[in-house]
């Protein structure tokens, strides 16, 4: 075989670049979908992608890695594992179904604009990856829990959910509209492919695959370690963007974006994955926990990133650390009271040995969250379960749409951060989210949460009923507690005693 | 009577796809309705109904001139899902990677005339801006389309865009070391940006990049800006190169024609689902009617200066007339 290596024909493939003259160049990049806060385009000549691939290694490599994730699966269609796993595992695939297969075909749109609107040819060749990447995610996470349809009505939310105005949808949505799917080609390469990829869907997607490894479920496994292949390929459009950014004096701008993707990325990633990790996944599968995967992956290896790209820690990076220990106790304590406005049956992950682990992982739980879950279970034990169940929805944040949340009991620190703006009083969770709202009141003000919606009579009737009849919840597919109290049980005889210190 | 509350049981498909008797394929389980964006009219995010890129979809997404009470009914004729596209493509490309190596083996191109390696450094090897022209505006029509199977297409196409171009530059660097005094590889851009044969298509693309209106993109770009073009830089050319001895860009020629085949089988379908809507039909003539004397004067110009290529461009106009017949126009 006589063919010529990549490296001697790259260059020519990503010299595209020309100057129009029939039309203007602000009209061909306008500067609403290109971003980049005004660079020439002059500047983004050195854009050099650090992983370069090529249309026939990419097709190559791509039919390889389908073949493997649809051979696994094929091979593991027989296994018992829908009927033999935890029924906490199964709600850990119903939620991520749901909350990240049309995500990712959102995605797939973010990566076109850049591919059209980036204003660096090497970056617009990437991207086009980068969709393709984005559709086959999209499709194996389609094509995977289809097959559990038959068995689940729940898993029809794999695909519903993103159309519907359930909250947690709203919420994902709100995320990634703002984090990719309403952003300008630069935004889209710091915030989707650097914020986002390389921060934190190395952890639901590193993490997810080892739980799964762990469980025996080794179709998931497979698929999702595949998909992190691919992230890791893509995510890397957004470094040497960044580089240009800084080295062009941009560099302000350049962290706000990486500052408001992070901060989106956490709170999202503390609703859905906290639980995940430290409730649904059964206890003797549990690696590390939510705080320590946290500290690892986003303060140890992305923290060391933004350094490299000579970027400072964002200005709330203390707190948001400080969050680690409580807010997705808190997310989860709420889901799970809410558990009929969800498509999971979220686990309580309560056993004494559980609450055992929480207190060594997050010392002070008991005498906090503890406290809160003391009262379900009396409840549960004495059979009132209509006083472990809502009546109406809670307060929620104008940034994140999630419940206005911190630590109960002995640390008391439930705050509101309003806002005043254009003679309407916002409400957030943290001064964080907050600040995310300031940057840009424009992209934010005219939204309602799902609250804002009860009260302006969009929900009727106004409570529970109505609000589930909006979320296009019905019954078969509610969520209720995955064990179906069976955890409960451990306590009757034996109070929950805290181990001795 | 108690009152009984319906529980929803398990369904053999999602909801959406469930009321029907056939049994749905891989291609629509994977799919279709994927645009969350298209679910609230007046607020295409989950955010400020009308800051700027809300407002950017309103106006050319939403308020297309052309319309249809359901854009999600449309099917890719061929069901290409990402698994079939890269089986697919990766046989297409060990072949065409399978003929780079055979005829450079054979030492295909030091038996090319000097002359007609001349005429490819002008006419072939600036195609790069072209195919990555077409890049661009596929990758556009997929942000913007208001169905994801429509989406879908738009992003193999754009990925087979890319396919022409990188088959471009790998040729234009192989043909560089037989002929390295003819620009190969450093003269592109400048043929492109001033050599008149370029301009009209050159024009052309221009102009269809900035083309915003979702419909009006897919017809500027695949009812008239990419069958033109296709026909007169990749059969036109590929045709007069098997008269000048050049076999490997016929063989090229006829691989990267299977795309745009392809292309058209899609293209045709859209078309015809969107004209059988009252008021598309006008609407549609309208964009090929304006664009259409562009299109056919960048044929013209581009073509003369084909040689061994009579008559290219009355062809080229000719297959476009064709397939606006077969859209039902």
């Amino acid at each position: 075989m006589t063919v010529m290596d990549r490296s001697e024909w790259y260059d020519i493939a990503r010299d595209t670049n020309w100057s129009p003259s029939f039309v203007r160049e602000q009209e061909m990049f306008p500067p609403q979908m290109t971003g980049g806060f005004g660079l020439a385009r002059e500047k983004w000549v050195g854009y050099d992608e650090p992983y370069k691939t090529s249309y026939p290694e990419y097709v190559r490599i791509q039919r390889e890695k389908d073949a493997a994730a649809y051979s696994v699966k094929a091979a593991l269609e027989r296994n018992k594992l829908f009927e033999t796993a935890d029924a906490g595992w199964l709600s850990i695939l119903k939620q991520h179904y749901g909350a990240i297969a049309l995500g990712e075909y959102a995605a797939m749109s973010a990566e076109a604009r850049m591919a059209r609107f980036g204003l660096a040819s090497g970056m617009r060749n990437m991207a086009t990856f980068g969709m393709m990447d984005e559709n086959r995610h999209t499709q194996l996470q389609l094509y995977f829990p289809h097959e559990h349809c038959n068995k689940d009505r729940q898993f029809d939310w794999a695909h519903k959910a993103y159309h519907t105005n359930e909250w947690a949808a709203i919420a994902a949505r709100h995320t990634f509209d703002d984090l990719f799917l309403s952003r300008d080609a630069t935004s889209i390469a710091v915030m989707l492919t650097f914020a986002f990829e390389t921060g934190f869907t190395n952890m639901q997607f590193l993490g997810l695959a080892a739980d799964a490894a762990e469980v025996g479920d080794y179709t998931f496994s497979s698929l999702i370690s595949s998909i992190q292949t691919d992230e890791s390929r893509h995510a890397q459009i957004g470094g040497p963007a960044l580089q240009i950014l800084v080295e062009s004096g941009k560099k302000e701008e350049a962290e706000k974006l990486v500052y408001i993707g992070i901060a989106r990325a956490w709170r999202l990633f503390s609703v859905l994955t906290g639980p995940a990790m430290d409730y649904y996944t059964p206890l003797s599968h549990r690696k590390q926990s939510f705080k320590e995967f946290m500290l690892e992956w986003i303060v140890g290896q992305f923290e060391r990133s933004l350094i490299e790209l000579g970027l400072d820690l964002p200005w709330y990076w203390e707190k948001m650390i400080a969050e680690f220990e409580y807010q997705h106790h808190a997310y989860h304590l709420g889901v799970w009271f809410w558990r009929p406005t969800v498509w999971w049956n979220p686990a309580a992950g309560m056993s004494p040995d559980d609450r055992d682990w929480l207190e060594e992982k997050y010392p002070g739980w008991n005498d906090t969250f503890g406290k809160c879950w003391d009262v379900i279970i009396d409840n549960v034990l004495a059979g009132r379960h209509e006083k472990t169940l809502p009546e109406t929805l809670p307060i929620v944040c104008n940034m994140s749409q999630l419940p206005i949340c911190a630590i109960p009991g002995n640390g008391w620190n439930v705050k509101d951060y309003p806002k005043e703006f254009e003679g309407r009083t916002y409400h957030f969770n943290s001064e964080i989210d907050r600040w995310i709202f300031e940057t840009d009141p424009a992209r934010y003000r005219g939204h309602m949460t799902i609250v804002d919606r009860l009260l302006a009579g969009h929900i009727q009737p106004p409570d529970l009923s109505g609000a589930l009849k909006y979320m296009n919840l019905s019954p078969g597919e509610c969520g209720d507690d995955a064990h179906k109290f069976a955890w409960a049980e451990a306590y009757r005889a034996n109070p929950y005693a805290k181990k001795a210190a | 009577m108690a009152n009984t509350v319906e529980i929803l049981k398990p369904q053999k498909t999602w909801s959406h796809l469930a009321g029907r008797r056939k049994r749905p394929s891989e291609y629509e389980i994977v799919s279709t309705n994927l645009h969350f964006s298209t679910d609230n009219p007046d607020a295409p995010f989950e955010l400020d109904p009308d800051f700027d890129m809300a407002r950017w979809f309103k106006q050319y997404r939403n308020s297309s001139p052309i319309t249809h009470p359901d854009w999600n009914s449309f099917r890719d004729p061929d069901e290409i899902v990402y698994r079939t596209y890269n089986l697919l493509q990766d046989g297409q490309e060990t072949y065409v990677f399978g003929l780079f190596s055979q005829f450079a083996d054979r030492g295909h191109d030091a038996m090319l005339s000097a002359d007609w390696v001349a005429t490819l450094a002008k006419v072939y090897s600036p195609c790069r801006y072209l195919f990555h022209g077409m890049q661009m505006m596929s990758a556009y029509l997929c942000q913007m389309a208001p169905a994801s199977t429509i989406s879908n297409c738009a992003t193999y196409q754009t990925a087979d865009s890319l396919r022409w171009l990188t088959h471009t530059a790998y040729r234009t660097k192989e043909l560089s070391k037989s002929f390295p005094d003819l620009g190969l590889g450093s003269d592109e851009r400048n043929v492109w940006e001033s050599d008149p044969q370029w301009q009209g298509l050159r024009e052309l693309v221009e102009r269809a990049l900035v083309v915003w209106d979702w419909a009006e993109c897919f017809i500027v770009l695949n009812l008239v800006l990419k069958p033109i073009a296709e026909e007169c830089t990749i059969h036109a050319l590929g045709e007069a190169a098997r008269r000048n001895n050049d076999t490997l860009l016929g063989l090229l020629a006829d691989a990267q024609m299977a795309d745009a085949a392809r292309h058209r089988r899609w293209a045709i379908a859209l078309a015809r689902m969107a004209v059988e809507q009252p008021g598309n039909r006008e609407q549609f003539a309208r964009v090929i009617e304006t664009w259409g004397t562009l299109a056919g004067g960048a044929a013209d110009v581009y073509c003369m200066g084909l040689p061994d290529a009579d008559r290219a461009s009355v062809r080229a106009k000719r297959v476009l007339r064709e397939l606006h017949v077969a859209c039902g126009l």
